[in-house]
């Protein structure tokens, strides 16, 4: 118990004593998460959407393909991203490998599949009449599947939780496409995962309640940012 | 002789095996007052759909304004803002009365200060004065049915169709309903109410058409104004 209690109070420490590799882990962590979920609501929200309302063949493989991207070990999109980022990959002539924006297009592609999957729960759980509705009363297609966006804010919201919560606490993308480089693009998760190796038991703990703390205020922010639509 | 407002051709539309509607002819003319009559399942909610631009029927030609119907989503756009269908049961939007009579002129792109004069107008016509600022999902079911006709009305449709009105709605709705739907005949908009009230028709003074397994019938004697459907414009023109 003593174990856990001392790592709780050097938790608090560091949070109180501003260290610079903490800081530098939760803003990279924060912002490669914040940066994916941005890029992978863009992508998927609509995605989610259009496989939801869309009449085209093969849907029901669609929606299995991706049921199976939501399961995909974060290692393997590692890799796959690493691949193609490699010097020997096709895009490896950009130099994005090990640089935070590595992290984001390996994790835009973990969230998007997530973020489409829960968008696509949202729009099938919908009242049915909401775009004959808005579409008898005169509203282009756009601003019908705009007001049907609006009527299931609440399940778009939670999308985009769902897709923060994948991306805040994965390790694998980040540490294969990052390289866990030191106040670059190191963050917690892979933080704690350099530290547990070390033998550092305490401080992984630390860091990992802290991961807590951080994840606990974002959704936190979300919810009270969903609760403020409900009217 | 006038254009009749739909010219209704050989239009049919199935749903599987199930036939939905299947109308040889039917013509409705401008400022028409109609009322679909028929039993359950027998294709008026179908029907109401082909005339609101929702659903395009399987086969046949539907004319508006005497312009056939090239069904395109750009066309059915553009007609649905001359067009508007009230549901049985409507939904409302989250959000405001207002919001939810706003919906339409804000759709069209009206200004902010016709859109006011249009909710303020609209509401006082179903008699829901200074509900403005209630939240929709929190009223009546009267209520609700009357602020939804109320967004229809904001709408200012050519052609107003309404989906049993009157069903499940207390007797002071009803009674505004009726006198409300005389009062839009008399403005010039084209109105078909599709309803089980098999008196409603006589006491609006309707053309009735009757409907029965998907096609035009003529109606039991127990509609003492209903015509023959294919006769209804004729009907209308010499009232």
């Amino acid at each position: 118990m003593s174990f856990i209690a001392d790592s709780f109070r050097m938790a608090v420490a560091l949070i109180l004593s501003g260290d610079s590799d903490v800081t530098s882990a939760v803003v990279t962590s924060l912002s490669v998460a914040l940066w994916s979920v941005l890029f992978a609501s863009v992508a998927g929200v609509p995605f989610g959407v259009a496989v939801s309302l869309g009449k085209f063949p093969m849907k029901g493989a669609v929606r299995l393909v991706l049921n199976s991207l939501m399961a995909m070990p974060t290692v393997v999109i590692g890799l796959l991203v690493y691949s193609f980022l490699s010097r020997q990959g096709p895009l490896g002539s950009m130099g994005l490998l090990f640089t935070p924006r590595a992290i984001i297009i390996g994790q835009t592609i973990l969230a998007t599949p997530v973020i489409a999957n829960y968008t696509l729960s949202a729009i099938q759980g919908a009242d049915k009449r909401i775009l004959p509705t808005a579409r008898t009363l005169g509203a282009s297609n756009v601003q019908s599947l705009f007001q049907l966006a609006r009527e299931v804010r609440f399940g778009l919201v939670a999308a985009i939780i769902a897709g923060f919560g994948r991306v805040v606490s994965e390790v694998g993308v980040a540490m294969m496409l990052g390289g866990n480089i030191r106040m670059y693009t190191r963050t917690m998760t892979t933080a704690i995962a350099l530290e547990t190796s070390k033998g550092d038991f305490a401080f992984g703990l630390a860091l990992g309640l802290i991961l807590i703390i951080v994840a606990l205020a974002v959704n936190l922010f979300l919810t009270v940012a969903q609760e403020s639509l409900r009217a | 002789m006038s254009i009749a407002k739909y010219q209704l051709s050989s239009v049919q539309t199935s749903y599987g095996k199930t036939l939905g509607v299947a109308i040889d002819d039917l013509s409705l003319s401008s400022g028409g007052l109609y009322v679909l009559a028929g039993p359950n399942g027998s294709g008026k909610s179908t029907l109401l759909g082909i005339l609101a631009f929702l659903n395009k029927p399987d086969r046949g030609t539907v004319s508006f304004d005497g312009v056939p119907i090239t069904w395109t989503r750009k066309e059915c756009a553009l007609l649905r803002r001359r067009v508007t269908l009230l549901y049985q049961r409507p939904y409302l939007f989250s959000g405001s009365v207002a919001s939810n009579v706003a919906f339409g002129p804000v759709a069209r792109g009206d200004s902010k200060t016709m859109i006011q004069d249009i909710v303020r107008e609209s509401l006082e016509k179903v008699g829901l004065s200074g509900f403005e600022s209630r939240i929709a999902r929190k009223l009546s079911g009267g209520e609700s049915r009357r602020v939804a006709l109320a967004r229809a009305l904001a709408c200012k449709p050519e052609v107003l169709l309404l989906d049993e009105p009157v069903a499940n709605v207390d007797r002071a709705s009803a009674t505004l309903f009726e006198s409300l739907v005389v009062s839009l005949a008399a403005e010039g908009i084209t109105l078909v109410i599709s309803t089980h009230d098999d008196r409603l028709g006589a006491r609006l003074g309707a053309t009735v058409i009757y409907l029965e397994d998907g096609r035009l019938a003529s109606p039991p004697e127990q509609l003492p104004s209903a015509v023959l459907p294919h006769r209804a414009e004729e009907n209308h023109a010499n009232s």
